[in-house]
């Protein structure tokens, strides 16, 4: 019972800074991004200009509201690569339906009705990893392939360029319209509070519900959950229902803002959306990670693709420094579990 | 205080708080229970003893309703229970008040000590439904008031803060503190000791001494003797899935329960009787360890046998962890056969003939799901490839096969999985794989930790072999009477130094334990009073 009590002795600054780190690992990926913007505005001093923080934040909105359901898998111990598979799906097929059969829906039924096909596939998702007992990774990996090549071969395969009307007006639409000092109009989209209240919500449920309390719990140690009376299949129903009805909501952000229906978008940005979430202080394998976090980590990843093309670094470097960001983050989170 | 048997319900005449009759349970073929029948009074202490295998873990299971009873009954303040009457189910045995306190201790590493305390209560209350608001003032205000029950803080940073992060015995006084806030009338403990320091051990007794004054009754599931007299109470011991005695511990005596338990007549005389010591085989000298240990030098001969022990910050650990390579010493040296050597790590120390068994054989030295045979020869791969560079099954098979003949270890075959066989016959899987590398100097680190009075039998006459047949062996360990049964010295660490060196033959636990506290015993890292 030694260390119960406060700390007798006060530790060093640094001891102290790297225990911090250890409770609050987010704060290591904000100094990361503090890092990342004072290095472009030094090297840019106009970075700071209104139309590039509207960007940013443009850009962070489809991977936030797919990060939020990713982070959720990953407290529960579990892992998700199909969503982007299912986000397609489902943006794609309910365009189609909208435009070919019902094109005056508004918007109100549109994302619900993203929200339940996506929560569909992902209960599906559920089901199959906890009745097959197979690590949730496999499960799916086949679940992305079956559901791409069902939305190829089975839906289509042709562009849609003209939206709905009601899909176009929430891609256009602006929270706050700035005009610069050189006339150059930059907007705030309102896709914005799609990932607000997503972020909200899913705080909400982390943190505030008995069932966040059970995520945590199943991703901490299965076993033990389940001992003490947690019902495991409940949450994975729930953890990969969660991250489909996003990956659905996430598909018809999508579309808005590109005003372009694409059956090929969203493949292959799963690790990516990944990789946010862990440098957000998550733990891959399972039992950690926070809202914040989450968020500072898409905003991480955002901002190196989005921004340093804007100083001169080519984007074909713009990879490397992604991967050496979660080499660092990676390994310091490492080194804070061994001690 | 000590619970009285057989004082208060007795004269009340209440009805017996659980009574369990005929109860049978076989798995396959296999009976482990044969047909039990006990009586537990509310309020009072029971100590379930018996041989790994015995039974008693499935009784206790069956108890807590995490396993069915083929046939018998329960009864629960009179009242049958369960679908088979010999059935409580998890939820029906959380309903009457009765709570394990695993080994494992069933704690949620990632989750803080208030959720750890008080969430399951909220998750009955939902009857197990998860889309419910977390009532977090609820839950903090439960966890505080069990935590004081206890003696744990119960200031916000203890309450918010990760299990994980806490040391054994807080753990396991949290785990005690869940089954208070669950109110529960029956605690079920099993092995709660096993890794815990002398001073932790008595903080835990004087915790569970405080539930019995307060009406709850105990069972404790234990291999210690002494905290059995400590404790005072009933011992109901069970041997080949059937109890084979009560008694009332204080009518009793340690032999007496041995032989009980085991059916065959154990001495706590001397293992140690005619040591063969040769010549110098280790000579560690100056040895410093930054932050455990000092300008330690200590020397020990062929076919000697050395025991170390201290409270669990003298440094024994790190003197351990140093001579085996698995964290080497800042500086020093250390002589084997007169040659120099630095094991930097543990696959260094093979080399130079230093075998080491850890004293977690869970975590640090088995593995498990994996078969005797892979356990065993792990160390000696290299021995056993063929022509081209292969692992020669045959040779594996056959090397595995002589050490668990050697070691006794009951087990069907090689290929049967470690986690298949008892704690007892774990320990010597472990042993054996050290033996393979015939190592010249065996260091032992708690060898019988969690181990049967009859397993320890065992153990302790394989390390009297093996000594005799010219092998130098430290044992590290806190369970004195194993030193002093086993060794032909006993060194005491105290504040990273030797403060002492006894010859175990004439020494007293007694002594040992003023060295080891130091001649004033400071109370250093006990916050409470025992």
């Amino acid at each position: 019972m030694t260390d119960v009590p406060a700390s007798a002795a006060t530790p060093g600054l640094p001891a102290r800074l790297w225990d911090l780190m250890g409770r609050r690992p987010e704060l290591f990926t904000l100094a990361l991004i503090v890092v990342t913007v004072i290095g472009v505005a030094i090297a840019n001093p106009n970075f700071f200009a209104m139309n590039n923080v509207f960007d940013i934040l443009r850009a962070s909105v489809v991977r936030g509201i797919f990060a939020m359901g990713v982070l959720v898998v990953l407290a529960a111990g579990g892992i998700d690569v199909s969503f982007t598979a299912i986000a397609a799906f489902v943006m794609y097929a309910l365009t189609m339906l909208v435009t070919n059969i019902f094109p005056g829906m508004p918007l109100w039924v549109i994302l619900p009705l993203a929200a339940l096909g996506g929560a569909v596939f992902g209960v599906i998702n559920g089901l199959l990893v906890h009745s097959l007992r197979a690590p949730s990774l496999i499960v799916t990996i086949g679940t992305q392939y079956i559901i791409r090549s069902a939305l190829l071969t089975f839906v289509g395969t042709a562009l849609f360029m003209n939206l709905p009307a009601s899909m176009e007006a929430f891609g256009k639409a602006s929270l706050i319209t700035w005009t610069g000092g050189t006339g150059v109009i930059s907007t705030l989209p309102a896709t914005v509070l799609v990932l607000v209240v997503v972020a909200f919500a899913t705080w909400f449920i982390l943190e505030r519900t008995l069932m966040g309390r059970a995520i945590f719990a199943s991703g901490g140690n299965p076993g033990i959950a389940e001992r003490l009376g947690f019902n495991l299949f409940h949450i994975r129903l729930f953890v990969f229902g969660w991250a489909g009805l996003l990956a659905g909501i996430a598909g018809i952000v999508h579309v808005a803002s590109n005003r372009l229906a694409n059956p090929f978008d969203l493949a292959g940005m799963e690790l990516e959306i990944i990789a946010a979430v862990v440098l957000g202080g998550a733990r891959i394998t399972g039992g950690s990670g926070t809202v914040i976090g989450t968020l500072l980590g898409v905003l991480l990843i955002t901002l190196v693709s989005n921004v340093l093309v804007f100083v001169g670094i080519p984007s074909t470097l713009q990879l490397a420094i992604v991967g050496i960001f979660i080499l660092i983050a990676g390994t310091i989170f490492a080194l804070r579990q061994r001690n | 205080m000590q619970s009285q048997p057989g004082q208060t319900n007795q004269s009340t005449g209440q009805k017996p708080f659980l009574e369990i009759r005929n109860l049978r349970k076989s798995f396959g073929g296999v009976q482990a229970l044969k047909d039990v029948s006990l009586t537990l009074e509310a309020g009072q202490i029971y100590h379930l003893m018996g041989e790994n295998g015995c039974g008693k873990s499935t009784l206790i299971k069956i108890v807590s309703g995490a396993q069915n009873a083929t046939s018998g009954q329960i009864f629960i303040d009179g009242e049958a229970t369960g679908p088979l009457a010999g059935d409580i189910g998890a939820i029906g045995a959380l309903k009457a008040g009765i709570e394990t306190v695993y080994q494992d201790l069933s704690l949620l590493p990632n989750l803080s000590v208030a959720e750890n305390i008080a969430l399951t209560g909220q998750l009955v209350a939902a009857g197990g439904r998860l889309a419910r608001r977390l009532k977090r003032a609820e839950l903090f205000a439960t966890a505080a008031k069990a935590l004081a029950e206890v003696h744990l803080p119960t200031d916000p940073a203890f309450l918010t803060r990760r299990t994980d992060t806490l040391p054994l015995a807080t753990r396991q006084l949290v785990a005690i503190a869940r089954a208070i806030a669950a109110s529960a009338r029956l605690v079920i403990m099993d092995e709660p000791t096993t890794s815990l320091t002398r001073q932790e051990v008595e903080n835990l007794l004087s915790v569970v001494r405080r539930l019995l004054d307060q009406g709850v009754t105990v069972l404790f599931v234990t291999h210690k003797l002494d905290e059995v007299k400590s404790l005072g109470g009933h011992a109901i011991i069970m041997r080949d899935g059937l109890k084979v005695a009560e008694r009332e511990v204080a009518t009793t005596n340690k032999s007496e329960i041995s032989q009980l338990m085991t059916g065959r007549e154990i001495s706590e005389a001397r293992y140690r009787t005619e040591p063969k010591i040769g010549e110098g085989l280790l000579e560690v000298e100056t040895l410093t360890q930054t932050n455990a240990f000092r300008n330690l030098s200590l020397s020990l001969r062929k076919g000697e046998i050395l025991g170390i022990t201290g409270l669990l910050d003298s440094g024994r650990n790190e003197l351990a962890l140093a001579l085996s390579g698995v964290r080497p010493a800042s500086s020093g040296a250390i002589r084997l056969e007169g040659k120099s050597v630095w094991p930097k790590t543990p696959g260094e120390a093979i080399r130079d003939g230093i075998g080491y068994v850890p004293e977690d054989r869970l975590t640090e030295g088995l593995f498990l799901e994996k078969p005797i045979q892979d356990n065993v020869t792990l160390p000696v791969l290299d021995r056993l490839k063929n022509a081209i560079g292969m692992i020669s099954p045959k040779r594996a098979r056959k090397l595995a096969e002589d050490q668990i003949a050697g070691l006794q270890v009951v087990a069907p075959n090689v290929a049967a999985p470690v986690q298949s066989l008892s704690g007892g016959n774990q320990q010597r899987v472990l042993i054996g794989r050290w033996l393979t590398i015939e190592p010249r100097l065996l260091i032992l680190h708690g060898p019988t930790v969690g181990v049967d009075v009859g397993s320890k039998d065992t153990i302790f006459r394989i390390i009297q072999r093996l000594a005799d047949e010219g092998m130098g062996v430290i044992i590290i360990s806190d369970d004195l009477p194993e030193l002093l049964q086993n060794c032909d010295r006993i060194a005491v660490m105290r504040q990273g130094a030797i403060a002492a060196t006894y010859d175990a033959a004439t020494t007293s636990e007694d002594r040992l334990y003023q060295t080891m506290a130091g001649a004033a015993p400071a109370v250093t890292d006990l916050e409470m009073p025992a």
